[in-house]
């Protein structure tokens, strides 16, 4: 058990920088998830963390040591790898038991631990099979097993539920946050998912292009994001983001015909400055506020509430959430919105407090 | 393909003839060799063969220049396809890191394999010089005693060994080399992650992964080291004293200085079985057929 600290780790393949200025801080025992878009460099850092790749600048603290030269073997950590990872030569029983063979733990412990292992994932029928005769699934089971086995200092996981079917999935995730919560060993997570994301994580990273976009609590990044690529990238549907442009000496928006009144806000803003405007889906269906209209293209159902898909005036098309009614095809909504509970966001994308 | 056409597919009016040609080619010129085999043909006595059964094959069995030469093929085989496996593998193994100069060194490695048997075979002869060859003159530098390197039986087998080596281990290396970076290396990068110390990595994870490759490439060295002709025909033509004659080169001996042909095919038919014996056994062994553990 041990913290991790990542401090402005930064990586490069020749021109192409990969993580750039990287730092996060784990605290000891709390579950950290990586969050971003394809290619910006998630298993990169996880790599990094393990030893696998060495850095280009920047240093690693597991606990209070500095690792950041040491190889992987001695950083005491592990991994459960996008890819599996599996030993192709070994069966299923072999691979879980390889790391305990590594640190020489006698025959029968090691079969013990292994034994109970395969119960927890559900893979005994499996044991004596070679990785090749598994489904990706089952390959993935066997991978989160031979990390499970052990008791190290700290577990990195490489979207390790990404191949298993939607029951299996939540049946892992809970399990995974039932181990965490009972060994309170420091975990790292990377996902796409964002309900493995806000149900598992203590702290949410959002990475884009080797650079961390924001940290903190997934409420906090719902709530209170920091740019708009977080706002977007957090939360499902995605927000919607509106054109807007300052008037009466940054007082109000307007939003085609609609004005929105943003006197709470702390950062004055010029007159005639165009801005972005973010309200989430489920914010778009209030009693009272600020009214849109909605020309309804496509309703979809999803039992006790429905999403509402449709273009405004402008052309713009934005999504809502609907509870009441489901409105069909061609039909005209009026949409009503808290003006504080909309995000502004200047045209870099930076979000105006 | 539709499964009536397999039937009426006229491309086989193409290829049914060839296969056909080949296939009786074959058979009948098997065939024709053991049936000569069998006879005392030769061309010292031409035109008066008779049909002798299995007496050739007996005397081969009784032919202790024959035995020998069957031992001596034996270590040869042994030795050159362990030897340059095991060199092999070191260097690839040595060689898999980045490092400035690794395309320079591998067309370096090409030099070996195109280079003819022949102008191996005479560039070996010269270093194996007693009086002014390359290897002696290494030897003095220090200050170890000179040696006959072809002209003594004991060593000659083990010189031409070292040429056979030379021209090879550079083959292993290259179709090691492609396995290896084939190879997935994530689950080198898991057991180190496992803690694996890197001997251990390359033990249990590299080597079972790359068993496969080395196994064909044993193969086909064991093969070309049976049938080796050229190295030996060059360097010692079989000398001193017979030391370096394999039974390849002592059935071209019995073929063209004796003339007896039929002796000669016999030999020739005991080297095909007793290498696809041999080679059969290798397989097996290697690629068991339940599972591939
Ligand atoms: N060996 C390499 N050489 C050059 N570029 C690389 C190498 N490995 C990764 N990259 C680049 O680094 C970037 C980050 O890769 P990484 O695998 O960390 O992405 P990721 O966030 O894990 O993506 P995904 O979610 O698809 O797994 C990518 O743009 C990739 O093209
Ligand atoms: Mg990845």
């Amino acid at each position: 058990m041990a913290k991790l600290s990542i401090r402005s780790v930064s990586k490069s393949y020749g021109a192409v920088s990969v993580l750039d200025d990287v730092s996060v801080e784990v605290e000891e025992g709390s579950f950290v998830v990586l969050l971003g878009p394809s290619g910006c460099g998630k298993s990169t850092l996880l790599h990094a963390v393990a030893g696998l790749n060495p850095i280009d600048s920047g240093s690693i603290v597991i606990g209070d040591r500095n690792v950041t030269n040491l190889p992987a073997r001695e950083r005491d950590v592990a991994m459960v790898f996008q890819s599996y990872a599996l030993y192709p030569t070994m069966t299923v029983a072999q691979n879980i038991a390889f790391p305990l063979k590594m640190r020489g733990l006698d025959r029968r412990t090691s079969d013990e631990k292994v034994a109970g292992v395969a119960r927890l994932l559900q893979i005994e029928p499996l044991m004596s099979r070679l990785p090749r005769e598994l489904s990706g699934g089952q390959r993935q089971r066997v991978a989160i097993g031979r990390a499970l086995v052990r008791d190290p200092r700290l577990f990195l996981f490489d979207e390790p539920l990404s191949n298993l079917d939607a029951a299996l999935r939540t049946e892992l995730r809970a399990e995974i946050k039932r181990l965490h919560q009972s060994i309170r060993r420091t975990m790292v997570y990377v996902t796409h998912d964002q309900t493995e994301a806000l149900t598992l994580a203590d702290k949410i990273v959002v990475l884009k292009a080797g650079r961390i976009e924001q940290t903190g609590t997934p409420l906090s990044l719902y709530d209170d994001p920091d740019n708009a690529f977080v706002a977007g990238f957090i939360g499902t549907p995605r927000m919607n983001f509106l054109k807007a442009v300052v008037v009466d000496d940054g007082k109000t928006l307007t939003v085609g015909e609609a004005r929105v009144d943003i006197s709470h806000l702390k950062t004055g803003l010029e007159s005639g400055k165009t801005v972005t405007l973010g309200i989430r889906p489920e914010h778009l269906d209030e009693k009272q506020g600020v009214a849109l209209s909605l020309a309804v293209d496509v309703t979809e159902r999803l039992g006790s509430t429905s999403y509402v898909h449709g273009a405004l005036p402008s052309g713009e098309t934005v999504v809502v959430e609907r509870r009441e009614d489901q409105p069909r095809f061609g039909e005209s909504i009026t949409l009503r919105f808290q003006p504080k509970r909309a995000r502004v966001f200047d045209e870099e994308g930076r979000r105006i407090r | 393909m539709r499964p009536a056409a397999a039937a009426s597919d006229p491309t086989k009016h193409f290829f049914q003839p060839i296969i056909v040609c080949l296939t009786v080619a074959s058979v009948a010129l098997t065939l024709f060799v053991i049936w000569i085999s069998l006879h005392d043909l030769s061309l010292m006595r031409a035109g008066r063969e008779k049909f002798v059964g299995l007496d050739n094959y007996i005397r081969f069995l009784g032919d202790p220049r024959a035995m020998a030469a069957l031992w001596r093929t034996v270590l040869f085989t042994v030795l050159a396809t362990v030897i340059e496996i095991a060199l092999g593998l070191a260097v690839v193994l040595f060689l898999d890191r980045d490092f400035a100069m690794k395309r320079l060194v591998r067309t370096l490695l090409l030099v070996p394999i195109i280079m003819t048997p022949v102008v191996v075979g005479l560039t070996w002869r010269f270093l194996f010089d007693p009086a002014t060859g390359m290897a002696n003159y290494l030897l003095s530098l220090g200050g170890i005693d000179q040696v006959d390197w072809l002209g003594s039986p004991r060593i000659a087998l083990f010189s031409v060994l070292v040429a056979d080596i030379w021209q090879w281990t550079p083959f292993v290396i290259l179709l090691v080399m492609a396995a290896l970076e084939s190879a997935p290396t994530d689950p080198l990068n898991a057991a180190r992650v496992d803690g694996a110390r890197e001997w251990q990595v390359t033990w249990y994870v590299l080597l079972p992964m790359l068993r496969r490759a080395l196994a064909i490439v044993a193969l086909i060295r064991a093969i070309d080291s049976i049938k080796a002709f050229d190295l030996f025909y060059i360097m010692t033509r079989g000398g001193p004293a017979l030391s370096t004659e394999t039974l390849n080169y002592y059935g071209y001996i019995v073929a063209f200085t004796n003339f007896d042909i039929s002796y000669a095919l016999a030999i020739a038919i005991i080297l095909t079985v007793f290498t696809n014996v041999a080679l059969l056994t290798m397989y097996s062994v290697l690629f068991p057929k339940t599972g591939d553990r």
